[in-house]
């Protein structure tokens, strides 16, 4: 990677942006860096194929390979063509995916057959991740990973960047949307040109119209050390020749530096192991020799017996569960190694990972919906989970939706402040504290009547709904503990179900539709006048919210701007 | 037992034209089964005339079914918000804000057009979003269409 700068070079008068304008390759080495993966596939297809017979290969298949790898020689030509073709497919694909900053849009295309043109929108942006595999991160290179408002697939992952490069887009971009979403509430030209032309004129570093001397110095105090080692990283770049000079863009251009970020909370790699022992797959696997034991006393058959009958009959069982739970103790260590969120300007920045590293910035306001959750293990330890809903995190949800691995109570609020500053109840914390934990109508929550016990013996104490002005709180689970919070401006969509049953007893399902990701808010079996009431309630109060949203309102709730502004 | 009602509703039915449209598919589900039992009961044995008898009655069930089903969809336009009601046995509501439209589709296959409907269909960014109106008159899908979009456009909130 590169090494930090002593200082962050001052910037010029005139800003120059780095995401170019006219269309641009990748990084060269990308198809290095991005080939492993089918290299590693074509690998293990061949690992598996020369395998002992007891993992239970076709013999068919198995003496064709052995016909096809018998000669050294054969098997080493093999493997050449086969990583000719990699190379040459990944040289031509690079050579065919360009990227560019258009009007109001970044755009790529890409395809050496198909021809694929893709763009995300500034006012649609919802996310942007700088996403280091475990090889680029060795290198230093880094994959930029756009999420925008839309189906599945309409986000655009430029792979693969120099790491500086990587995060001066990422910040140009965070500056321009926010820009563009300014000048669309104005009113004013939002073409990238003229919000740039803006930006120029405006004073300090991250372009954005910051507005006073306390606010600025705040900012520069808070600054946490993570944002010190991205500027660095950033301004780096500017001192040495890289992607512009391999491909030919603008020399001389200075770059966007991140916004200061404040840490907010980090997650100690003990409590993330203990959270992971503290888990059901885990405890399974302690059991395992307790289980053993008991049926060896139970059958008094020696052990070599049982291990015999688990190697013989039980291997293809047991070796795909073994598998699953090896990958959900990787997810969960890889996922939440690490673990820093902050604030900054640009709005709240995650970082996190073991082998591939990820730096996630969501914008304020993105967040759609918030999931606590806090399973039996953890009670003790008041311990819980936080998931979010972002618009445009659709693959690899569990690597991207988390806003807390693991954390106490109090961190969990905290997370959920960063979010949604302003609940709109004049006690957040205690409101959310017994929303966490409390049951029946506690905490002005509307309950589930006791008539629902016959469809929910066991949560129907727990289930429970309450609006504050902001949000809508609901609390369900008695083993698991789940509590979900959507602010009413995110509301998609409502919707009131009810089925022969629950008619006979008079209940009905409330549901709030958030966008596609992990969290999916439900109050089930209210009383059906409650649900009904709540149905219109929520309407309306989806309705003000929209009227009322505006990312200045979150930061200047985050203290990272003044109230007032021009 | 009282359900979702306001008081500004002013709820539009989905055409009548929807019932024999469904009706023509479900029929044609169940004629195959059908008469397949029935030439099986002449050659086979007449206890195979139970089954025809069973798949028969469950058409009719269908039937009836498919006539409430009908009868009971309705959408409404409000202020803010479009609301689209559906079922008897299992009922649902949704309340979609158009500011919270991301388009508007419009389909109508082959048989609904011989009965000159269309479904109207309404996305949100939420995949949770069952907004859909089947049998609107073809002339009406068209307008509702216009009117969603342009509504939609003037209350379009960012995500």
């Amino acid at each position: 990677m590169t090494d930090p700068l002593p200082s962050v070079p001052q910037r010029g008068p005139q800003v120059i942006y780095r995401a170019p304008r006219e269309w641009t390759r990748m990084h060269p080495v990308s198809p290095l860096l991005g080939g492993w993966a089918v290299m590693g596939v074509v690998l293990s297809i061949a690992a598996y194929n020369v395998a002992p017979s007891w993992t239970g290969v076709d013999p068919d298949v198995q003496e064709l390979t052995h016909l096809a790898t018998r000669s050294i020689l054969l098997f080493v030509i093999g493997i050449l063509v086969i990583l000719g073709l990699v190379l040459g497919f990944g040289y031509l694909s690079w050579r065919f995916a360009e990227f560019r900053l258009g009007d109001d849009a970044i755009q790529q295309r890409k395809g050496v057959l198909v021809k694929q043109q893709k763009q995300a929108r500034l006012d649609r942006l919802q996310a942007v991740d700088v996403v280091q595999p475990l090889l680029a991160r060795i290198f230093g290179f880094a994959a930029l990973k756009i999420e925008v408002a839309g189906g599945e697939g309409s986000g655009i992952t430029l792979e693969y960047l120099r790491l500086g490069d990587a995060e001066a887009v990422r910040n140009e971009l965070l500056v321009l949307a926010a820009g563009v979403k300014r000048a669309k509430e104005a009113g004013a030209d939002a073409s990238v040109d003229a919000v740039l032309e803006r930006l120029a004129d405006a004073p300090v570093g991250t372009g954005a119209p910051v507005a006073s001397g306390d606010d600025a110095a705040g900012r520069a105090a808070g600054a946490g050390e993570g944002a010190q080692t991205e500027q660095a990283g950033a301004a780096a770049y500017a001192a040495e020749g890289s992607l512009r000079d391999v491909v030919g863009m603008a020399p001389g251009a200075a770059e966007t530096p991140a916004a200061a970020e404040r840490e907010i909370y980090r997650v100690p790699t003990a409590r993330l192991l203990m959270s992971i022992v503290l888990s059901w797959p885990f405890l399974w696997l302690l059991s395992l020799p307790v289980l053993v034991g008991v049926g060896i006393l139970v059958f008094s058959s020696d052990i070599e017996r049982i291990i015999a009958a688990v190697l013989s009959g039980g291997i293809a069982a047991i070796l795909p569960a073994a598998f699953a739970m090896v990958g959900y103790f990787w997810s969960r260590l890889a996922g939440g190694y690490g673990f820093v969120a902050g604030i900054s300007e640009d709005g709240i920045r995650l970082r996190h990972g073991l082998t591939e590293t990820r730096r996630q910035t969501v914008p304020p306001g993105r967040v759609q919906a918030v999931r606590f959750e806090q399973s039996l293990l953890w009670r003790r330890k008041d311990w819980w989970r936080v998931t979010i809903n972002v618009a445009g995190y659709q693959d690899d949800q569990a690597a991207v939706s988390t806003l807390l691995p693991v954390g106490t109570r109090q961190e969990a609020l905290t997370a959920l402040w960063m979010v949604l500053p302003d609940l709109g109840d004049p006690d957040p914390a205690g409101t959310v504290s017994l929303a966490l934990s409390g049951q029946g109508a506690e905490g002005g929550f509307t309950p589930t009547p006791r008539r629902a016990r016959l469809f929910d013996p066991l949560q129907w104490r727990h289930r429970g709904v309450r609006a504050t002005d902001r949000a809508l709180l609901i609390r369900r689970g008695r083993l698991v503990r789940h509590l979900f919070v959507v602010p009413h401006e995110r509301t998609q969509s409502l919707g009131l179900e009810q089925g022969p049953l629950q008619r006979m007893r008079a209940l009905a399902t409330f549901t709030v539709h958030s966008t596609n990701c992990p969290v999916k808010p439900v109050a089930q079996h209210l009383d059906v006048s409650d649900a009904l009431a709540l149905l219109d309630e929520q309407a309306e109060r989806a309705a003000q919210g929209r009227r009322r949203q505006t990312p200045d309102e979150w930061m200047s709730a985050m203290g990272l701007r003044e109230q007032e502004r021009p | 037992m009282a359900w979702f009602e306001p008081d500004d509703a002013d709820w539009q039915y989905v055409s009548r034209s929807l019932i024999p449209a469904r009706l023509i598919t479900l029929w044609l589900w169940i004629a195959l089964p059908l008469a397949g039992l029935v030439v099986l009961g002449v050659l086979a044995s007449p206890w195979v005339f139970l089954g025809a008898g069973g798949v028969a009655l469950l058409g009719l069930w269908s039937t009836w079914v498919v006539v409430r089903q009908v009868t009971a969809h309705a959408w409404c336009e409000r202020e803010e918000d479009l609301v689209v009601k559906k079922g008897r046995l299992w009922r649902t509501v949704t309340v979609v804000p158009y500011g919270r439209m991301q388009y508007v589709e419009v389909e109508a296959g082959p048989l609904a057009r011989a009965f000159g409907i269309a479904r109207v269909q309404l996305h949100t960014a939420s995949p949770g979003t069952d907004a859909s109106i089947s049998g609107v008159p073809a002339a009406e899908a068209a307008r509702l269409r216009d009117r969603l979009t342009s509504r939609g456009e003037a209350q379009l909130a960012g995500l």
